[in-house]
């Protein structure tokens, strides 16, 4: 019995018939920073050439506070403090979350996706 | 009858035959091809390698950039493509620094002024031209800015959520929804002489001019500067292109596209197969749809659905400002044959370019020329209206991308009633087919929205292959 389960599995994977997303595995935080996030922001704390402010130590960070980076002044006054709840909100919807922000982007993750991309960005030195 | 398409056809079933039959070795599981070697399919490409992703790009044209191309063989090297990078477009700033492409502010065009009709007009005296067709309230508005109104009723201003149902009465015929918003019929006759964003306004939804509009509206100050490659902004695609690790197939327009759950083969005219486990189809749609592809029913419909901008170019190089003497600008706007003419000095000489530029439905005519005589027909108008430029012009290239048949035109429009559910759905994975280009894209459009699009193509495959 168990030869001809082998068997048939065999022939499913001959036939191309199981899809390898079967194992996929999640995708981790940092993978979802490097697509997702990387080319407008780094995991620095200073600017640099990015448009988008630097990503580093954003745990309790006050919203609007990266020296050294022109902010919109929605961000600037929105009172926001970096942690997990304010972070899930703001990626998931930035323009309900603090409206007339500078930030053009739609998010393209999937709900676990964004809060696995928020822990790990919070855990980011 | 033995048609090419029976003969691929049999010999992708013959492929497939033998996968099945245990011969063929089913590889890492993580092998993608990527159809199109512009900026999204190139971004994506890299992506996926930096993850241990397999990937071999085939492009159709014999230069990668897709609609990037940079005309180096003349003067100055002017854009017959894709001419402008976006302060704001943070993903092609960042892929041009990370390998050393250098940027520049362009050199300034030149002003316009204005060509009614057979009148020339001063961009000083529009407001009181007599050719000025504008009532009362609305003569000073340069024809150029009439669009920029929208921005007084635009939803878009406040969110990115261009297909949000409760927004859709906007997802109209633009004609129509212009004169509801109480444009004049002569507005909207000047939007339509020049409209870089539809090919005419009938045919083209209120809602994507709000978003396009929108997104210009929510910028300024330093935001609403732009860049280019100092050296031509097909550096970019041509350096991403250099850091694959396999090169990309030059000169392989594609056929037929076969898949089954978790199979992609993908021949190519040449006569080759490639197999994989996945396959990014990053082309414009009008390159698309003459391949041999099983998509979903509403995928196919679109394709044959959605309208792509219609561009004809005529690239000139001038020795000496003839318009100086007369205090002309040295751009015009015109109602005419000749659309819009942009002029701008070449850097560190005296001579400019200057490229006559005619958009939409207007290129109809012009496409319906052989190259000869379009340039001609083109050329006799521009020496009509400036006789003094005769002498001190000389052409250097015809551009016309609806008639390219790897491009189909500049960039997809968005008719009435598409706005909602088209984009999502043509861009919406089919099995192990996964789909790139500005079309796709969510947030921006041109090189930026290129860009995005290869982000997410990547995110979907990674998904399933990682």
């Amino acid at each position: 019995m168990r030869l001809r389960v082998l068997a048939v599995f065999l022939s499913a994977v001959q036939l191309g018939l199981l899809s390898t997303s079967l194992q996929a595995a999640p995708l981790t935080g940092e993978q979802l920073y490097d697509v997702a996030c990387r080319a407008c922001h780094s995991l620095g704390t200073a600017p640099d050439h990015r448009v988008g402010p630097p990503l580093g130590g954003l745990l309790n960070r006050q919203a609007g506070t990266v020296d050294g980076y022109q902010f919109s002044e929605a961000l600037r006054t929105s009172g926001w403090v970096w942690r997990l709840p304010t972070l899930l909100a703001w990626l998931t919807d930035p323009d309900a979350a603090i409206p007339n922000n500078a930030m053009n982007y739609v998010n393209p993750l999937t709900a676990e996706e964004t809060q696995r991309l928020s822990e790990w960005l919070l855990q980011q030195p | 009858m033995l048609t090419r398409r029976r003969l691929i056809e049999g010999s992708i079933a013959g492929l497939l035959a033998s996968a099945s039959g245990g011969c063929n070795d089913m590889g890492s599981g993580r092998r993608v091809v990527v159809v199109g070697a512009g900026l999204s399919g190139l971004n994506a490409a890299l992506i996926l390698e930096r993850w241990g992703f397999e990937v071999d790009v085939v492009e159709a044209k014999t230069r990668v950039g897709g609609r990037l191309w940079t005309l180096d063989h003349l003067p100055g090297s002017p854009e017959g493509g894709g001419n402008v990078m976006g302060a704001q477009y943070g993903r092609v700033v960042h892929m041009a620094h990370h390998l050393d492409i250098a940027l520049r502010t362009p050199p300034r065009t030149l002003p316009s002024d204005y060509c009614i009709g057979d009148q020339r007009i001063s961009r000083d005296s529009w407001a009181s031209a007599a050719a000025n067709p504008l009532p009362e309230a609305w003569r000073s508005i340069p024809p150029q800015r009439l669009m920029g109104k929208l921005n007084e009723t635009n939803p878009l201003l406040k969110t990115r959520a261009w297909h949000d149902p409760n927004l859709m009465a906007s997802d109209q015929s633009a004609d129509v929804g212009l004169k509801a918003l109480g444009f004049p019929n002569a507005a909207i006759e000047l939007i339509n002489a020049n409209n870089s964003y539809g090919n005419n306004l009938s045919d083209t939804s209120l809602m994507a001019l709000y978003r396009i509009m929108g997104e210009f509206g929510r910028l300024s100050g330093p935001a609403l500067a732009v860049q280019e490659a100092t050296l031509g902004n097909m550096r970019l695609p041509e350096a991403m292109a250099k850091q694959l690790s396999r090169p990309v197939s030059l000169g392989e327009p594609v056929v037929a596209i076969r898949h089954s759950p978790s199979r992609v083969q993908v021949a190519l005219a040449s006569g080759k197969t490639l197999e994989a486990d996945a396959a990014i189809l990053a082309l414009p749609l009008p390159a698309l749809e003459p391949i041999e592809v099983n998509l979903s029913a509403s995928q196919t419909n679109l394709l044959r659905q959605i309208d792509y901008h219609k561009v004809v170019q005529l690239h000139c190089v001038v020795e000496a400002p003839f318009w100086e003497a007369a205090g002309w600008s040295g751009s015009w706007w015109t109602d005419g044959l000749l659309g819009r003419i942009f002029t701008r000095p070449i850097p560190n000489t005296s001579r400019y370019n200057m490229t006559v530029w005619i958009n939409g439905d207007h290129c109809d005519p012009l496409n319906a020329l052989d190259e000869t005589a379009c340039t001609q027909t083109i050329t006799q108008a521009l020496w009509q209206l400036m006789p003094e430029a005769r002498d001190v012009t000389s052409v250097g290239q015809l551009v016309r991308w609806s008639i390219d048949p790897y491009a189909g035109g500049v960039w997809a429009l968005w008719r009435p009633g598409q706005a909602g559910t088209a984009h999502g759905a043509i861009s919406a994975p089919t099995g192990r087919l996964f789909f790139a280009g500005e079309h796709t894209a969510e947030a921006y459009r041109g090189m930026e929205g290129a860009m995005e699009s290869g982000e997410r193509a990547a995110l979907e495959i990674m998904r399933v292959l990682a």
